[in-house]
């Protein structure tokens, strides 16, 4: 028997939430949608509430291709509404402590981003250059901030290619002031010379104090630590998962479709097919300059088959802790290390 | 109360003349000052204290900003203020209305706390015991006998890591490896390598001080020490402030030391009293330095040359925790990634900074 808790659909109200408010990240709108659900339930024993939300939880996980910060805002939940199940005089009146919990805890995750950004900001040097990746909220406020206070910084932020949350962070940082370059995301190792610290956002922070972030980081991290640029992680602590990547492909994102090879004779064709005009177009127009050809084939191969290849690759990477010098917390400025702590503190 | 404010102003004088240097100095002074203060003044409430000793400490850090140990010390006896404050609070309430709190399961900071309840400021209604002053001041005092049998905890631990005929190199002077060196020379025999430490040669004095022990040690100039380093067994340094993420601000030539040592993978150990930890971060690298006269670089019987040139004279070196493998300190050793640990159980994360 499932419970189909009286025609309140979870992955909507989820969804909503989101295009709703956009400033809104993903485990605290998940927060959000499973109090709704509670007010919605009307679950009369203390198991079937249980299941309810559990299956809930599940449902939303497994609703997006990229759940891991999203798993991270239902466990904690979860583990809150278990921890609390013990000592339950009264279920209605539970259930509303529940309630009023979870409403207070959306308003303080807006905070938590304020106080990370002040904790931040004594970081960011006066007359540094800043390197971070794609779009972030907590970075971007962090940043935003630090102009504030009358740093003087410049930034460099990569692409992104793949979400454009590059062009995104430009747009918000040039806003507060503060000069920003987007460069691309194979130019990482070019600028790092330039670059006094690199600051990056987080999916989720892991047991072992490592990130989970969008794709690219940890290719900066490593790139970082060979230059010896302090490399931080920026999060919020309701990121924090319970999971132990030990490579990359331990993820629960990846599956057996990430970064396949694709048929070999179905490949080859297309590719065949790429080669005739890659070889055809410099003989037509011989005036035409090298680089437009380059743009041309350039584009032309994406039109062919980068469609099938863009599906299968991997939306985030797994940064490993030996890579991060420290992480910006709302539970302070925590070590790689200091995770873990805080991780077995609630799952205890 | 106008008592207080002298002694007070005695102690920021002279912080701010450098007639009182060295953490293990300062540490105390600032303690026995502490226990004046909250001893001698009018206090009733948990806020009123912790603002007052904040206020006391506020005005002696900047004083002297790079004696980190003030802050550490000041933040130490804070701690022991909220820890009473909550334990008379929790004694009374429990009188009161038994078993309905449960005891809370986690330290301050946790995530839990995110969906928890907002963290219960101290009650300014509750009647507090009349032993609270004297329990406040019985715990500092448990301080204040830390701070002054701090060698022995960490001398103790000598013979566990010095091992007959090695090799043990440090750089300048201080007290707490001396004590160390001179604990594990009672049952091994070994040799040390000093490094002068120009230009306050205090590196000399240490020489000087271990050979009256009885151990056999060798004066070498600094640039001589990357030259040396590939026969050495140990690097074993002293250090002036350990910051919250393992770096220590030691005496300048520690981190050329220390990277020597890295480059021969050497264990690098440094002795320090958890007094010197801090729970700052450097957030650049000359923010806990001090430049101190040049004199001694460059005097000034070089007259003509003097004028074409800038001569700075940094104290301190900051090193980075990657340098370090292991801090040998009054609780234990402990690698450098332990350090936020010690941190959360010796300070209350809402002292990191003085906001008043």
């Amino acid at each position: 028997m499932t419970f189909k808790d009286d025609n309140f659909d979870v992955v909507a109200n989820y969804k909503s939430l989101l295009i709703n408010s956009p400033e809104l990240s993903m485990p605290v709108a998940a927060i959000e949608s499973l109090v709704e659900l509670i007010k919605h339930s009307k679950a009369t024993t203390m198991s079937e509430f249980m299941l309810s939300i559990k299956d809930a939880s599940q449902k939303l996980k497994s609703s997006v291709r990229n759940s891991i910060s999203l798993s991270a805002g239902c466990d904690l939940f979860l583990r809150f509404v278990t921890r609390n199940s013990q000592d339950v005089a009264d279920f209605e009146t539970w259930k509303k402590t529940l309630i009023i919990r979870g409403r207070s805890f959306v308003e303080k995750a807006d905070a938590c981003r304020y106080k990370i950004a002040e904790m931040g900001v004594p970081f960011i040097k006066d007359g540094s250059v800043v390197l971070i990746h794609a779009h972030s909220r907590v970075v971007s406020l962090l940043l935003q901030k630090a102009a504030e206070n009358h740093k003087r910084f410049k930034v460099f932020v990569t692409e992104s290619s793949q979400t454009q949350g590059g062009i995104r962070s430009a747009k918000v940082l040039r806003a507060a002031g503060i000069p920003t370059t987007i460069i691309l995301d194979a130019a990482v190792g070019y600028v790092i010379d330039k670059v006094d610290m690199v600051l990056v956002g987080a999916e989720g922070v892991v047991e072992n104090g490592g990130l989970i972030n969008q794709i690219g980081s940890y290719q900066m991290a490593i790139v970082a630590k060979a230059a010896n640029k302090p490399f931080y992680a920026v999060a919020e602590s309701y990121k924090f998962v319970r999971l132990f990547p030990l490579n990359q492909y331990d993820l629960p994102t990846y599956n057996a479709d990430t970064l396949s090879f694709q048929e070999l004779n179905v490949d080859y064709d297309s590719k065949l097919n790429d080669d005739g005009t890659v070889t055809r177009t410099p003989t037509a127009s011989s005036s035409a300059s090298p680089s437009t050809a380059l743009s041309q084939t350039a584009l032309h191969m994406k039109t062919s088959e980068d469609q099938a290849s863009q599906g299968s690759n991997p939306l985030v990477d797994y940064t490993p802790p030996n890579y991060i010098t420290l992480l910006f917390t709302d539970l302070g400025v925590l070590t790689p290390s200091g995770v873990s702590d805080e991780l077995i503190k609630l799952y205890l | 109360m106008s008592k207080n404010n002298e002694m007070v102003d005695d102690l920021v004088a002279k912080l701010k003349r450098r007639q009182l240097v060295g953490s293990s100095t300062v540490a105390q002074a600032t303690l026995r000052l502490l226990i004046v203060v909250i001893s001698k003044s009018n206090w009733t409430t948990c806020n009123q204290l912790l603002t007052l000793v904040k206020s006391v400490g506020q005005r002696l850090i900047t004083a002297n900003p790079t004696e980190l140990a003030v802050g550490n010390i000041i933040r130490r006896v804070l701690h022991v203020i909220r820890e009473e404050f909550r334990e008379a609070e929790s004694s009374a309430s429990n009188q009161n209305q038994s078993e309905f709190h449960s005891a809370p399961l986690t330290t301050s900071s946790s995530m839990y706390n995110l969906l928890g309840e907002t963290g219960s400021t101290p009650d300014d209604n509750v009647q507090y015991p009349s032993s609270l002053r004297s329990n406040i001041i019985q715990e500092i005092r448990e301080i204040k006998d830390e701070l002054e049998n701090i060698y022995d905890n960490i001398k103790n631990q000598a013979s566990l890591q010095i091992h007959s005929n090695e090799i043990i190199m440090t750089i300048g002077r201080s007290k707490t490896v001396e004590e160390f060196l001179k604990m594990a020379a009672v049952k091994r025999k070994f040799q040390v390598l000093v490094a002068e430490s120009a230009p306050s040669y205090s590196g000399q004095e240490m020489a000087l001080e271990l050979s009256k022990a009885g151990i056999e040690t060798t004066v070498i100039p600094d640039s001589a020490v990357f030259a040396v380093m590939s026969r050495v067994n140990k690097v074993i340094l002293g250090t002036h402030a350990v910051l919250a993420n393992g770096g220590l601000v030691a005496i300048s030539g520690t981190h050329m030391m220390a990277a020597a040592a890295k480059h021969h993978s050497i264990p690098v150990v440094v002795c320090t009293g958890l007094y010197k930890l801090s729970p700052l971060y450097p957030y650049d690298e000359d923010s806990f330095n001090v430049t101190f006269n040049p004199d001694s670089v460059l005097g000034f019987e070089e007259g003509d040359l003097i004028e074409k040139v800038t001569v700075t004279n940094p104290y301190y070196d900051y090193v980075s925790p990657d340098f370090v493998n292991l801090f040998i300190t009054n609780q234990g050793g402990h690698p450098p990634s332990y350090l936020y640990r010690l941190i959360v159980e010796n300070y209350d994360p809402n002292d990191h900074t003085f906001d008043l």
